[in-house]
């Protein structure tokens, strides 16, 4: 089966604040793949992730990075998540006063538009948001509440999950998805991951422990240690690496 | 030379003590000269642009058309409609007698008919302007004719708010209005009222509405009192409102300004009897070169009285925005309550705020705070909603309706909240 590239990183560097970060960074994801980047503390992921989606005050200093084929560098944060990339925020940021409810329609509608899909109105989306809400445990009441503003850890990745699966990107990046979750919390967004897993998205899984991937099974295993990839393998890689821990990737300091 | 004084003639002239009043303000007004940057309360607005020379003063004599109803409401197609109400308008500083018919218990009259009919007027007329103190007041009451007086009789409770409309459109003269309402609700009464001021979209001129409100709350009456400040962009506004409470009255202030090249509102509130209360809130939008200026002045004069005050403003461009808030509580004036806080959203490195709250606290036993805070818009809120395929500049918006929901969704009457939002955010964050 031919495999069609979704995701191309080629020797990325990158820095925060003038300190380098990531170190000759490579990955290809194909279309349907399920990749999972696991490394000790400070190894650079969530840097990895901001750089994807294009955070401010993230410098990327050399390398490539081709999304369909398109130089995603030199897309802004938002032509990004409309081509298809989505973060699922490891720490997703509350903003007091904006509902819900009315940021999400503003997001379904944003990238409508760019694919040429007529708007929804709020009818057609509130229908969508119950129905895919429903799955996640997320009712009306929480969507009328301020964006994260007092929700649980738990309801937060929920909320996170519910973009996720109502925007329906190409590639999710998944940033320590199972933080702060309990075991039930971590099932139902497991399970949200897992209904966009249709043979054509694609997922990127950056996780510390191997705990999620018992809920979410990759198809390629990578460890990210000191800024660049140093061991690929397939799942069995995140069990050897929940026994063994990190100790030989990382150097002595 | 045709400056702000200018001999012109007005009606009620043969009315002693009407001239009087305008001989006082005259004095007044020639006692402090036009406010220059060592005037301690014009420190922050500096309205030297309004001390023009080229005013045409309208007193009425020039105003024969009135335009139709649809051009005095304004732009509906763009904004939200204007509330359902009682209209009263005024085109260019002018009363026009297309007036809604009123319900029962409601006193409607252009003021000078009111002065030569209703007696009292002269008891409340000018009673709680200090001359001294308020040099555009001063000037004011030297053209004092046009405006209207309103009186809410005992125990009667408005459905509808009235609505003063002043419609601006002027040629390419600078004219030059002077506005005077008196406002009575007496004991027992409820009412709301709009003020709103706009101009039709071709005025360019360097107009000057200047208006003064004088209202009077009996025992337990209540006023809701919203404005809409959407003067032309080039245009001065200065506004004073001065509200006497007696006991259990309550006023609730709303004031939104989003035009004008310079203008000040301002509110001074006094509470002189036991379990008066005001709510005085705020808010302000704009960007260009503008100064806006909410200044508010609440004086507790009785024990167990309470003043709350919000005001949110957001500044681009090259604008100015200015709060000059004080609560000051009389000696005897004990278990009052007074707060207030001024929040300021930045949103360039030329905008400017200017902010000085101030408290005199002469009683114990009192709960007072007062807080100022200015910032810009969180980058990590913005990225957030643009990682999420929502644009820079819609995501601002976003921010920027939610910074003034804040203030707005104090305003109890969903029609009027639904209204003014829709100038809000119209202009927000351009």
């Amino acid at each position: 089966m031919n495999k069609t590239p979704l995701l191309e990183i080629e020797d990325l560097h990158a820095r925060v604040c003038d300190k380098e970060i990531i170190k000759g960074f490579s990955l290809t994801i194909n279309e349907g793949e399920v990749h999972a980047i696991m490394g000790p503390n400070g190894a650079g992921k969530s840097t990895l992730s901001y750089v994807l989606c294009g955070k401010p005050g993230y410098e990327v200093t050399a390398g490539s990075i081709r999304f369909r084929g398109k130089n995603l560098l030199s897309m802004s944060p938002e032509e990004r998540a409309r081509e298809g990339v989505f973060l699922c925020m490891q720490y997703p940021v509350e903003i007091p006063g904006v509902p819900t409810a009315t940021f999400l329609k503003h997001a379904v509608n944003a990238i409508r538009q760019h694919h040429c899909l007529p708007e929804l109105d709020t009818m057609e989306f509130l229908k969508m948001v119950r129905e895919e809400g429903k799955k996640l445990g997320i009712d009306a009441e929480m969507i009328k509440r301020p964006v994260n503003v007092g929700f649980s850890g738990g309801e937060k990745k929920r909320l996170e999950t519910l973009q996720m699966s109502i925007l329906k990107p190409a590639l999710s990046i998944l940033d320590e998805a199972d933080s702060g979750l309990d075991i039930d919390a971590l099932k139902i967004v497991a399970e949200g991951v897992n209904a966009l897993r249709d043979g054509r998205r694609s997922m990127l899984v950056i996780t510390h422990y191997q705990r999620l991937l018992n809920y979410i099974i990759p198809d390629f295993v990578h460890v990210f240690a000191e800024g660049h990839i140093v061991k690929s393998g397939d799942k069995n890689l995140a069990l050897e690496l929940e026994e063994k821990g990190y100790a030989e990737f990382v150097r002595e300091k | 030379m045709a400056g702000l004084i200018q001999k012109t003639e007005l009606m009620g002239e043969e009315i002693p003590w009407l001239s009087t009043l305008r001989k006082q303000g005259l004095e007044a007004y020639q006692k402090q000269g036009f406010p220059g940057a060592k005037t301690e309360a014009w420190k922050y607005t500096k309205p030297r642009a309004l001390n023009a020379d080229d005013y045409v003063v309208n007193t009425g004599k020039k105003q024969t058309d009135f335009p139709s109803k649809e051009k005095i409401e304004g732009k509906a197609d763009v904004f939200e409609p204007l509330p359902e109400g009682y209209g009263i308008y005024f085109e260019n500083g002018i009363f026009n007698p297309a007036a809604s018919d009123l319900p029962q218990g409601v006193e409607v009259l252009p003021l000078i008919e009111a002065v030569m009919l209703r007696g009292e007027v002269k008891d409340r007329l000018g009673k709680l302007v200090d001359l001294e103190r308020h040099p555009f007041a001063a000037l004011n009451t030297y053209y004092l004719q046009e405006g209207v007086y309103i009186r809410i009789e005992k125990n009667v409770t408005l459905k509808k708010p009235l609505i003063i409309i002043n419609h601006t459109a002027a040629g390419r003269e600078n004219l030059f209005f002077n506005l005077r309402n008196l406002i009575v609700l007496e004991e027992g009464a409820a009412a709301g009222l709009i003020e709103y001021y706009h101009y039709s979209s071709e005025v360019k001129s360097r107009y000057f509405c200047n208006v003064v409100n004088e209202v009077f709350l009996e025992k337990n009456s209540a006023l809701r009192h919203y404005k809409l400040q959407n003067e032309a962009f080039k245009a001065g506004h200065m506004a004073l409102t001065i509200v006497e409470e007696k006991s259990g009255a309550s006023y609730e202030g709303f004031c939104l300004q989003k035009g004008a090249d310079i203008a000040r509102n301002e509110t001074r509130v006094l509470l002189t009897e036991e379990q008066a209360r005001a709510e005085v809130n705020a808010a302000y939008v704009m960007n260009g070169w503008a100064t806006l200026d909410t200044t508010t002045d609440i004086e507790h004069l009785a024990p167990c009285t309470f003043s709350e005050q919000l005001v949110k403003g957001v500044v681009g461009g090259d604008a100015k925005g200015v709060f000059q808030g004080k609560i000051r509580i009389a000696p005897h004036a004990v278990k009052t309550e007074g707060r207030q806080l001024h929040k300021a959203l930045l949103l360039s490195d030329t905008a400017e705020i200017d902010a000085k709250p101030e408290l005199e606290i002469f009683a114990d036993d009192v709960k007072c705070s007062h807080g100022a805070a200015s910032g810009e818009l969180d980058e990590e809120q913005l990225f957030y909603m643009q990682s999420r395929g929502i644009g820079r500049e819609e995501a601002k918006h976003l921010l920027i309706e939610a910074y003034l929901n804040d203030v707005i969704s104090k305003i109890r009457d969903e029609n009027i909240r639904r209204w003014i939002t829709s100038y809000a955010h119209s202009s927000a964050g351009e």
